[in-house]
């Protein structure tokens, strides 16, 4: 039987099938952070007898807001703290965390072939690995503590294709906002998303992850990619892989996780990256997005122009902004870092800049690269670890009425701050706009910047 | 099981669970209480809850529940007294939570919803998966089979307590997924 990617993963997971599509999934891995797992962890204490189905299997971090910002956000860490320390369940915690999304994979924890589920939306950013990764609620992480599975629906498969390379500065980042767009806000929900084609092929690990990352945003249970030499590479030799014989008898397995070719799909699109320019929203969702160079579009929601302050017609390009974030776990990691530093190195922001890597590992690389003097001495401050400024809880927060560019993934209304308003873009366009305090390509920097070189 | 509710007519598309409640909010650890946030997040909306003090059936535009997984969404809405939410399409994590907290996220067509949202109440009986509205015409809707039961019983938790056994032969046979 020919099988997709997706069905050879879900099939090979399904404990029994339940009335109405439904399966009984067994889950690989638990990915656990401080926001959405102590009510699940107290309520398993208090009716369940504290029992786990297989805390192995669990992995534990204190990231969306750490350290801790007040009182209520210090219990939530503490209660995290003394459920793993119970448990003996891994936790990385201050000094040694990040991002939920970030640090699972860094430190070994995804495979492929993976069923993984966390707590929050973005885990399909680890379908970047050949995992099925989903986020899910409370609930229904608590159940699959308590029982080592979930009740899903069995999600409908589509296939996008893309074709040829990126170029014109275009980056992963770009190509999630474009899909998003052309899938609009809402366009795959239902499905997994399997992505292949050329320019995945050629995409590192850190790419696929910003890709998969915003699949949600198209309404996506997830994202996947099949696993090849990058992937393999990626793993061996990580921390928490097995060495030697053990992982290439792995390497093996994952092998046979593509989809075979005659695979069927109940949808399948192909677009092309070679013609992909920078993106940038404009809107009050991900799928709000056009090309840098673009325009407001006519048919704009009433709406989305309210909350953002803009006109149908408005061209992006010429929007002045009052803060930048580079950080999120869609572009934190070393590459975007890297390819931030490219662009700031001997400039200046001219608006408030806050960079915050992914996880403490990612901060620590970057700064033997010296990209932190380079960050600095363009006047951005560069922080510790966190989910940090992206969702408006602890630091960072946005002004009513004022734009802060964000190579994070959502730009809600108040998502940054009540009233505040964020344009998503690529790492590099963040780094541009925070130099000319306008939405900008690092195109435009060749010039406009000379004299600051100095 | 009937509900007769009031309308609280929330006419915007892709009501992400930042409108619902936002970040800031979650702060805690349990699930109770978080009613006097809801919608603190979305424009207008403390004013649009104030001008329906009594609703308790939601009625929107498509893909609601969008964005972060936050259960305190259905939480919030359920501590609020709200037994149902009425939209052409939700976002699936939010569904999943919304059944599991007795919230019934209730699919009609598109174009049905100007005409629920202007009706000052409905009638939606759970059981037979219809809704009456005042002038008298029966709309129908599907429940997943499964969830349906979560939904008028509560217990998904308990559900799968009981599969542990099943899980753990299945897991002894299976022996190949990763430790
Ligand atoms: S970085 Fe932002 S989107 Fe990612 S997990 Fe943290 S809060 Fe969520």
């Amino acid at each position: 039987m020919t099988q997709s990617l997706f069905e050879k993963v879900w099939n090979a997971h399904v404990v029994e099938q339940l009335p109405g599509g439904n399966a009984l999934l067994f889950v690989d891995r638990i990915v656990a952070h401080e926001i959405t797992t102590p009510q699940g962890a107290l309520e398993i204490q208090q009716r369940y007898g504290d029992e786990l189905f297989d805390k192995k299997r669990i992995v534990a971090m204190n990231d969306h807001v750490s350290p801790a910002k007040d009182t209520e956000t210090a219990i939530q860490a503490k209660l995290l703290r003394e459920w793993a320390k119970r448990h003996g369940i891994t936790l990385y915690d201050i000094g040694d965390n990040g991002i939920c999304h970030v640090i699972a994979p860094e430190r070994g924890h995804i495979e492929p072939g993976m069923t993984v589920i966390c707590g929050d939306s973005h885990t399909c950013t680890l379908g970047a690995f050949g995992a099925f990764a989903l986020g899910i609620g409370t609930t229904v992480q608590t159940g699959a503590m308590l029982s080592g599975c979930v009740v899903l629906e069995r999600p409908k498969v589509m296939r996008i294709t893309i074709d040829g390379r990126l170029g014109h500065g275009a980056t992963a980042k770009d190509l999630a906002l474009y899909v998003i767009s052309t899938l609009t806000f809402k366009g795959a929900t239902g499905y997994a998303i399997e992505y292949r084609g050329e320019a995945i092929d050629a995409f590192s690990m850190d790419e696929r992850m910003t890709l998969c990352n915003m699949a949600v945003e198209a309404g996506a249970t997830t994202a996947m990619i099949a696993p090849d030499e990058t992937t393999f590479s990626y793993l061996r030799g990580r921390e928490n892989q097995p060495k030697g014989e053990a992982f290439e008898a792995n390497v093996a397995h994952w092998r046979t996780l593509r989809s075979d070719s005659d695979a069927r799909y109940e949808k399948d699109v192909t677009l092309d990256a070679s013609e992909l320019r920078p993106m940038v929203s404009w809107g009050t969702n991900p799928g709000e997005s056009v090309p840098l160079d673009g325009r407001v579009p006519a048919d704009a929601n009433e709406k989305s122009l309210e909350y953002m302050g803009l006109a149908r017609g408005d061209a992006l390009r010429a929007l002045p902004i009052d803060q930048a974030f580079i950080g999120s776990c869609t572009n934190s990691r070393l590459a975007d870092l890297r390819a931030a530093g490219e662009v700031l190195r001997g400039r200046k922001v001219s608006v408030p800049t806050i960079i915050t890597p992914g996880s403490q590992a990612v901060k620590r690389a970057a700064e033997k690269e010296g990209l932190h003097d380079v960050f600095q001495d363009a006047g951005a401050l560069w922080t510790h670890s966190s989910c940090g400024p992206c969702l408006g809880m602890s630091m960072g927060v946005v002004a009513p009425g004022s734009r802060c560019i964000s190579s994070s993934n959502r730009n809600f209304p108040g998502r940054m701050g009540a009233g505040g308003r964020v344009h998503l873009a690529s790492p590099v366009v963040v780094a541009a706009s925070a130099i000319l305090g306008r939405i900008a390509s690092p195109e435009e920097l060749g010039a406009e910047v000379a004299g600051q070189r100095a | 099981m009937v509900l007769e509710g009031n309308v609280l007519p929330v006419d915007r598309a892709n009501v992400d669970t930042d409108q619902v409640i936002p970040a800031f909010l979650l702060t805690g650890i349990t699930s109770v209480g978080l009613g006097v946030h809801l919608f603190k997040g979305m424009p207008g909306g403390l004013d649009l809850l104030a001008a329906h003090p009594d609703a308790s059936i939601v009625v929107t535009r498509e893909n609601f529940g969008c964005g972060s997984s936050r259960e305190h969404a259905a939480w919030a809405l359920a501590d609020r007294g709200f037994r149902a939410v009425v939209a052409p399409s939700f976002a699936r994590i939010f569904q999943e939570n919304a059944y599991n907290n007795g919230v019934a996220p209730i699919v009609v067509d598109a174009g049905e919803i100007d005409a629920l949202m202007a009706a000052p109440s409905l009638k939606i009986d759970l059981e037979a998966e219809t809704i009456a509205t005042s002038d008298a015409r029966v709309i129908t809707f599907a429940l997943d089979p499964l969830r349906k039961r979560f939904l008028l019983e509560g217990g998904y938790l308990d559900f799968l307590a009981n599969k542990r056994d099943a899980v753990r032969s299945w897991l002894s046979r299976s022996g190949s997924t990763v430790e």
